[in-house]
């Protein structure tokens, strides 16, 4: 009976933090959005407007009365499920993120694989021998994986792949060829360009996506290499596992019947800090590559001081947020009998 | 399949009568037409293309309708069509919407302005003391695009004259029509083989956004795209070596130039005209344009833009530090002159600051340069609360009028014109600025401007310093890509490859 009602009771935690997280969100941008020095207005009719249009246009855009009031009629808005329209694109904002979150989510989920893999793999042959030379070479790879500007390791990736060894695909989600003729149903490349049964599509999105994942995989994967081997090493030094090799249990049982199980609940949290933080969207990756996503468009909204589309990117992010530490929490205790 | 690499981020709407942006302005040129344009070899002739011709009356203009002309959904042009174009820019009041504005036209006016004579004539009139090679000139800018009432009504919102519709679609005649367009992604264009005038050469053009300069000299250099724009001096540079691409380079009508705010009463040196004089002696106008930013400059010392009908082409003024010095020093302002400069926080203005920070230190002015967001810069200039700026100017619309009614008149009459904005006042100028709107003979109305030009090069708070040059890099064999002095004016219809 226990069992059956915990998960309800969690989930009805988990909306509620939901529901409290996105609220103080939108309120706290809000508010900080009255600080900007940025004239939304001015931004959209730009400088040679007239008087009137100028007016119209802080008239339209809601900025004529106090922000208390513009807060309450966007919340307004939200409940009924407009996010507004975006004043940098012109487009409804629940149009745009319904557009660009597949791209983000596609991006960062494949990242995100790559990186957990081979994050964890690297880890686990680090931390078998501390300070060894293989250590030693998985420190130096995550401390340069962490430490090089992604925005110049994605420009020589294109140079020396896409543009000397046409290895891969260039900028954009697919080649012109396919790119305005697949209906992307899904927003997610792959899948549309598999579901389109055009000869070469699915491999053409496959070799443009290829090298924004691996490079965004290398970025985060010295966060989930130095993490989780630091994890291993410090269940390693426990009593529990020196009775296991005193019982004369073998290195591989030790580690993947004992340790591991033992360091999952920092191993899950750091993976899901890691794809939260890949699902915020990768401005500078999206900006070399020429693709849609969620940085961007968050990125290029706050320059334009375009309050519906800053605000519709950051609930999605901080749903995105919520729910993957929610289920993180939720994994770790339904895994682990002592955090239950 | 022509694809051309470029930045689509500043893309806010593909209405005519909204969109105000480089990216909108060029593609309305693709996708519309208006009753009359400007020649693309000689701009200063204006050239019928949905009229057929056009008589001139008393502060009126009658235009008979192109015989056969139709939109690229298959519907004839109707004199209608022209008065929905016109009313429909007016009253939704957007961005550009004060181009119209100029003609003395309102919400509320518009009605009376615009007839319909009969089903091949319409006549439109204006309330505003200017010359008909004005108006017709006002008439060629994109937002007297001319649109199918028909297709734009079909998809009304709101009473909204279907702007939300046509801030993604087209109901124009051009030379191409919208197949789609993917907000920061791309525009893809189809041609319009019914355009009035000859159809384009290509079938598709695609205008892909890649914010990126780097990656876009990248797709060029590879050949997955036939054109790059925006490419910086790094990456041209880098370019060089290539085969396989060109150069194309266009003067542009952008002017750029330093703004003195005498206006501002907390620093009176700026309404001193010996400061104005002395900051010309203290730019290094060949040291920007052709060191710094390497070729995508040139010196350009009046406010019309090189190749513009009346510009001054005359260059006195370069880096004399000792003749800055000894200007400040007879004016008393020999010491102690601090400025505070406000510049756009992106490149290129931070570099040209730098420069004439520098240049402005050796002759004993301290400038302090206060980089901020565009819409920000704009707002103090808008109340006055600046001290200086460096910024750029473009012309709404190809005549002289456009760009001297903003330098050269200050009516102080409610208008806040560039002049208005430095707080200088010049009501003999002031006149001679409309009396030169009001000039119907071309070459005597040059002269005019000429005269103008001089004035304000001489003694006034703007520093007019350099013309920007576009900078366009295509694969070979691409041809027939032209592109005039004004930002709309992107002509892709005689390309090929």
């Amino acid at each position: 009976m226990t069992l059956r009602v915990y998960p309800v009771r969690l989930m009805l935690r988990g909306l509620g933090t939901l529901t409290v997280t996105l609220t103080a969100l939108v309120f706290v941008t809000f508010a900080l959005s009255s600080l900007s020095p940025i004239d939304p207005a001015l931004q959209l009719v730009g400088d040679h407007a007239s008087g009137s249009s100028y007016a119209q246009a802080r008239h339209e855009l809601g900025l004529d009365v106090p922000w208390p009031r513009q807060f309450a009629r966007y919340v307004i808005g939200l409940a009924h499920g407009d996010l507004g329209t975006s004043r940098s694109t012109g487009q409804a904002v629940r149009e745009d993120l319904e557009r660009l979150f597949p791209a983000t989510f596609e991006l960062a989920t494949l990242a995100a694989i790559v990186a957990a893999f081979a994050g964890i793999a690297l880890a686990v042959l680090s931390a078998r021998r501390p300070n060894g030379p293989l250590d030693s070479l998985v420190r130096i790879i995550s401390i340069v994986g962490n430490s090089i500007p992604v925005f110049w390791l994605g420009l020589i990736a294109l140079l020396v792949f896409y543009a000397r060894l046409r290895w891969t695909g260039g900028a954009g989600r697919l080649s012109d060829a396919f790119e305005y003729t697949i209906d992307m149903k899904t927003g997610l490349v792959l899948v549309d360009a598999w579901r389109s049964a055009e000869p070469g599509a699915f491999r053409d999105a496959a070799a443009h996506l290829v090298l924004p994942v691996l490079i965004l995989a290398a970025y985060a994967l010295g966060n989930v290499t130095r993490l989780t081997r630091a994890a291993l090493l410090g269940e390693a030094r426990k009593e529990y596992v020196l009775a296991a090799r005193a019982k004369g249990a073998s290195e591989a049982r030790i580690l993947w019947r004992h340790v591991m199980p033992n360091a999952r609940g920092v191993i899950l949290t750091v993976l899901a800090l890691t794809y939260g933080n890949l699902l915020e969207g990768a401005v500078l990756i999206e900006t070399v590559f020429a693709r849609p996503g969620l940085g961007r468009y968050l990125t290029s909204a706050l320059f334009a001081a375009d309050m519906p589309a800053i605000l519709g990117a950051i609930l999605v992010i901080g749903t995105c947020f919520v729910t993957i530490n929610g289920l993180t929490d939720l994994a770790v205790k339904l895994s682990d009998p002592r955090t239950s | 399949m022509f694809v051309v690499a470029q930045s689509l981020d500043d893309l806010v709407s593909l209405d005519p009568a909204e969109g105000f942006e480089l990216s909108s302005l060029q593609a309305f040129t693709a996708l519309y037409q208006r009753l009359v344009q400007p020649d693309r070899n000689q701009p200063s002739i204006v050239r019928p293309v949905l009229a057929a011709n056009w008589t001139g009356g008393v502060r009126s203009l009658t235009f008979e309708l192109r015989p056969g002309a139709i939109f690229s959904s298959g519907n004839p042009l109707r004199p209608e069509d022209v008065i929905f174009s016109l009313s429909r820019a007016v009253r939704l009041n957007r961005a550009p919407a004060f181009i119209l504005n100029e003609l003395g036209w309102t919400a509320d006016n518009i009605d009376r302005h615009l007839l319909k004579l009969d089903d091949r004539r319409v006549q439109i009139t204006w309330s505003k003391d200017l010359g008909a090679p004005v108006v017709l000139n006002i008439l060629t800018a994109p937002v007297a695009s001319i649109m199918d009432e028909k297709e734009a009504l079909a998809h009304e919102a709101h009473a909204d004259a279907g702007n939300g519709w046509l801030r993604s679609h087209s109901a124009g005649s051009g030379p191409f029509k919208m197949r789609r367009y993917i907000p920061r992604e791309a525009l893809v264009l189809d041609a319009n083989v019914s355009s009035p005038g000859d159809a384009p050469l290509l079938k598709t053009l695609i205008l892909k956004n890649v914010p990126d300069a780097a990656t876009r000299r990248l797709l060029v250099e590879v050949g997955d795209a036939d054109m790059a724009r925006d490419l910086g001096p790094d990456q041209i540079d880098a370019l060089g070596g290539t085969p396989q691409v060109k150069l194309l380079k266009f003067p542009s009508a952008v002017i750029h130039y330093l703004l003195l705010n005498t206006a501002n009463r907390q620093n009176p040196a700026l309404a001193n005209p010996a400061l104005w004089e002395a900051s010309r002696w203290l730019i290094d106008y060949e040291g920007i344009a052709d060191k710094l930013l390497r070729g995508q400059f040139q010196v350009h010392q009046a406010f019309l833009a090189a190749g513009s009908p009346g510009s001054l082409d005359e260059t006195p003024y370069h880096l004399d530090v000792a003749r800055a010095k000894a200007i400040l020093e007879r004016a008393g302002l020999g010491q102690g002159v601090r400025i505070r400069l406000s510049v756009f926080n992106q490149p290129p203005y931070g570099d040209i600051a730098q420069s004439i920070q520098a240049t402005f230190a050796e002759g004993g002015i301290a400038l302090d340069i206060l980089p901020a967001e565009a819409s920000e810069v704009y707002s103090q200039i808008r109340s006055r609360a600046e001290e200086a700026a460096w910024l750029y100017w473009v012309p709404d619309y190809f005549d002289a009028n456009s760009t001297a009614s903003a330098f050269a008149l200050n009516l102080e009459d409610g208008t806040k014109t560039l002049a208005w904005r430095a707080g200088w006042q010049i009501p003999e100028l002031s006149a001679e600025s409309r009396a030169a709107a009001l000039e119907p003979n071309a070459e005597a109305r040059a002269t005019r401007y000429r005269a103008i030009e001089a004035s304000v090069q001489r003694s006034s708070p703007f520093v007019i310093a350099l013309q920007a040059r576009t900078v366009i890099v295509v694969r070979r064999p691409v041809t027939g890509y032209f592109q005039g002095l004004n930002a709309d004016m992107a002509y892709y219809d005689r390309v090929s490859k």
